[in-house]
């Protein structure tokens, strides 16, 4: 999992720098507009222009002047239990059980032997639980208004002085309160399932002849060699993701339970920046398609990359300071294969007037590097070489530099702004886990939301699709902007459909023998993909929705990142409310 | 023929708007395909008044409009032309259904409700305290008789049963005005009878009554006044026992006269210059026969011996 720069934005910097406000402002005036056009324009057909433009006023002044106010919590809740109710008639509950059965077969085909069977355990259970809830709310919210009209149960909920507001209302809370409880279980199941999957013992195998260290039997595809202190109580070397607890007592050794594979870190980011081997601020070296995300340094040159952290205090890292980095190689020739890419880093004061010694280390490649700065360490002040401390020296008001350099010449570096960060301390994993699971609910509701908009003027299936394609436009979105970039080789639609039966190859340009005619195909893909971009940015992007990874992957979801979640999901909540109101509000029940 | 006159003829409210409960005016509506073509005028231009404390009836063959006037009262379609009022507020208004119970043509319940949940959901749609749904939920299953079953899920229910139990969920906000599609159908003659008594009672207690019904006989026996409609229009609007007197007609009923005094009866019509359509023993209807046999067997259960 790669964190994304705008992932660990804060709440308010998302919402006041970053356009979170501006962007959810901006497209609750464009769907206003498009809104009263299109209804104008009905409303122009069906009652002529004056009386059209009456019909419309009233029926917006009407949700802020008598639907609004007399919205009452008792009918909510009414029509919520009722949805509960019939959801649960309509069995839904059955995806429990398709669920259990899922599981019991899982454990036959997840791999054993991965690396880290944790995430694996871990990712399958919330990807699987994610696509299980968002079908689950996409079929309760389609069809259960269309199945109401076609019954015509509606007909005794309308002639009641029920509003519109609340029809929609109740239908969120009450298709989300199935919801919530699918998943609940769900969740409670799977975090059993992981817990059971990975829960496995060892016993020592061998010891060395003063029983101080030794290697453990092997179980569950591995196995781990410990040392113990002087007091009998050591822990094992990490092999897939976690550690035992070794303790000795009399000749008996008692290995414990596994640790260290469901956590939670609390990475604390820092500022970002190269520095270019003259001392001027830098981009990076681009080594093109091989990553485009992250950048690099070249290897013997002044050139660094520089994170400056804050928050470096005593109460956040009492033991010392601990990193963790997972920083790319890029290789010009094969050089010393068995030692790795080279790389130093320095700690220093951010005001230049101390830094420590270089600290050698070597890239491990495609893994989390974990690096520990003990408390007291050597280094410089100013020229002269001195014993610092953390706290005092190099972080006197909380801030620090960490400054990286390759060392091998004519190899390269790679580094991203997440690519290197503290670690602070562990959340309590549990809340992880749920604060995932709330991603996932979110995710869930939106779709509910949109589900119940959608079912206001279409009928169930049409409205299935509807949501499927906002679905599916949310989650590939970001492909359109790749085609139009030209990131995605082989341009839009039209193009494609040349290119298909013609097998012409992606990268080659587009040559049809007339060069005018291929410039009309390029101007109009272009046309379908500006179009396809601005529906996708109207529609949430469920890309960015998914924080699975970070439960999977042992990092903590950030406060700021689930709040901005919590805040689009509501955006939408009532971007689709006021959709379905006036859909509710002008359409014939009876028709 | 004999013709009989309506009951309880009521005393005919002055048509001034306080009492003036529903008033169409060139209420219409047509109904069109996708394309804004016109398929098919179901209601020409109407203008009606209801009155409070009538009951007021919409009579007419299968088709006529009955059901989209009352759908269009109600707001549950909106009028091609035309408007509505119901006490005085647009028929599109969500707050004139506070004082509105509707029973719809069938019962469209949830059918995985049962009677006691079915009257809460109500009670919660209206906004009622738990302490007045409870209490009124009690009430009108005892009203509807459906003390037994009031724990069974609807889907269960016989066509009688639901319809009482839809008359329980339009009465449970003790409104001022009853709309009754089809009151009656799919109803025994017992349930019919017991129907209509309890419309007549809710009318006596004061409350307005609109019902359309094919059924002429319900019609007759209940409403105060009628709108017949055919194919959309107004054919006829006035009371039904004036609209069902026949004028030159005379009835008499009498008991105990012997074929004599019937002879000399017949004499005097005659010298009176009168035209003696029929003297004959009245038929009883089917229904009251059907009544008289049902109550004589609850009082004593056991079979029957068949009259000659």
């Amino acid at each position: 999992m790669r964190l994304q720069p705008d992932q660990f934005w804060g709440y308010f910097e998302w919402l006041f720098v970053q356009g979170g406000l501006l962007n959810g402002f901006l497209l609750t005036i464009a769907l206003a507009l498009i809104g009263f056009l299109v209804s104008y324009l009905v409303a122009l057909a069906r009652s002529g222009p004056v009386e059209g433009f009456y019909a419309i006023s009233k029926t917006i002044s009407s949700l802020f002047r008598e639907d609004l106010p007399h919205t009452s919590l008792r009918r909510i809740w009414a029509i919520a239990k009722l949805s509960f109710k019939e959801a649960i008639r309509r069995k839904v509950l059955a995806v429990v059980g398709i669920f259990i059965v899922g599981m019991m077969f899982a454990g036959w085909y997840l791999n054993k032997q991965a690396d880290e069977p944790a995430k694996l355990y871990m990712s399958f259970v919330l990807t699987v639980t994610n696509y299980m809830v968002i079908l689950l709310g996409l079929f309760v919210s389609a069809f259960s208004l269309p199945a109401e009209i076609k019954s015509r149960t509606i007909y005794t909920i309308v002639t009641k002085p029920v509003r519109p507001t609340e029809i929609f209302i109740g239908r969120v809370v009450g298709f989300g309160m199935i919801g919530t409880l699918v998943l609940f279980i769900l969740g409670t199941m799977s975090y059993f399932f992981v817990e059971r999957g990975i829960r496995h013992q060892h016993v020592v195998a061998s010891s060395s002849s003063d029983g101080l260290s030794g290697v453990t039997s092997q179980d569950a595809e591995h196995k781990h060699t410990f040392t113990l202190g002087e007091d009998g109580i050591g822990v094992t070397d990490e092999q897939k993701g976690h550690k035992h607890k070794v303790v000795k007592s009399g000749d008996k050794f008692v290995v414990g339970d596994p640790a260290g594979n469901l956590i939670a870190r609390v990475p604390i980011y820092g500022k970002f920046q190269f520095l270019e081997a003259d001392g001027k601020e830098g981009l990076g070296k681009s080594v093109g398609y091989e990553s485009e995300y992250q950048k690099y340094i070249e290897g013997n040159t002044l050139e660094s990359a520089i994170w400056t952290f804050d928050g470096v205090t005593e109460r956040a890292f009492p033991t010392g300071l601990r990193m963790e980095m997972t920083l790319a190689a890029f290789r010009t020739f094969k050089g010393d294969i068995v030692t790795g890419v080279q790389g130093v880093i320095i700690l220093r004061n951010p005001d230049g007037s101390c830094e420590t010694e270089r600290n050698q280390f070597s890239i491990r490649e495609f893994q989390v590097d974990e690096k520990q700065f003990s408390r007291k360490m050597k280094g410089f002040r100013g020229k002269e070489a001195a014993e610092l401390d953390l706290f005092k020296d190099l972080a006197p008001n909380g801030k620090i530099e960490v400054i990286v350099r390759c060392l091998d010449k004519g190899q390269y570096m790679g580094m991203a702004p997440a690519d290197l960060f503290l670690r602070a301390g562990d959340a309590p994993f549990l809340w992880n886990f749920i604060k995932g699971y709330i991603g996932i609910w979110l995710q869930m509701m939106i779709v509910i939301c949109f589900g119940i908009m959608f079912s206001t003027f279409l009928s169930g299936p049409v409205a299935m699709i509807a949501t499927i394609a906002c679905l599916v436009l949310g989650f590939f979105g970001s492909v359109a902007s790749d085609m139009l970039s030209g990131k995605a080789a082989g341009g839009g639609p039209v193009e494609a459909l040349i290119r298909i039966p013609t097998q012409m190859g992606v990268m080659t340009d587009l040559d049809i023998g007339n060069e005018s005619v291929a410039n009309i195909v390029k101007v109009v893909d272009g046309a379908i993909i500006r179009a396809l971009i601005t529906v996708t940015a109207a529609l949430p992007d469920f890309r960015s929705l998914y924080t699975a990874d970070f439960v999977a992957y042992g990092v903590n979801i950030f406060g700021g990142l689930l709040g901005r979640h919590i805040t689009i999901a509501f955006g939408y909540f009532v971007l689709t409310g006021i959709v379905g109101y006036f859909f509710l509000k002008t359409r014939e029940m009876a028709a | 023929m004999s013709v009989s006159t309506a009951p309880s003829p009521s005393a005919a409210p002055a048509a001034d708007s306080e009492n003036t409960i529903i008033e169409t005016r060139s209420l219409s509506k047509i109904y069109r395909d996708f394309w804004g073509r016109k398929k098919v005028q179901a209601l020409k231009p109407l203008d009606i008044d209801v009155r409070k404390g009538e009951i007021f009836g919409l009579l007419g063959p299968n088709g006529s409009g009955k059901s989209t006037t009352i759908k269009l009262i109600l707001g549950l379609l909106f009028p091609s032309s035309g408007r509505a009022f119901v006490f005085g507020k647009e028929a599109g208004d969500v707050s004139k259904n506070e004082r509105i119970g509707y029973l719809p043509e069938e019962s469209y319940l949830y059918k995985f409700l049962n009677a006691e949940e079915t009257l809460d959901f109500y009670g919660r749609l209206f906004d009622m305290p738990a302490a007045v749904r409870r209490q009124r939920s009690e009430e009108l299953i005892q009203m509807v008789g459906l003390q037994k079953a009031r724990r069974r899920q609807l889907r269960e229910y016989s066509k009688g049963m639901t319809r009482r139990i839809g008359l329980a969920q339009a009465l449970i906000n003790e409104p001022d005005l009853l709309v009754l599609d089809e009151p009656t159908t799919g109803l025994d003659p017992i349930g019919s009878r017991e129907m209509k008594d309890l419309i007549l009672r809710l009318r006596d207690q004061g409350k307005t009554i609109l019902m359309c019904s094919h059924q002429l006989t319900d019609v007759q026996d209940v409403c105060d006044r009628i709108a017949i409609l055919h194919q959309g229009d107004l054919k006829e609007l006035g009371r039904v026992d004036s609209l069902l007197k026949v004028r030159d007609v005379t009835e008499v009923h009498a008991r105990g006269l012997s074929e004599d005094a019937k002879r000399e009866i017949a004499e005097v019509i005659k010298k009176h210059g009168g035209n003696l359509v029929q003297m004959d023993n009245p038929t009883s209807t089917m229904e009251e026969l059907f009544l008289d046999i049902v109550r004589e067997s609850e009082q004593r259960p056991g079979h029957r011996g068949t009259g000659a």
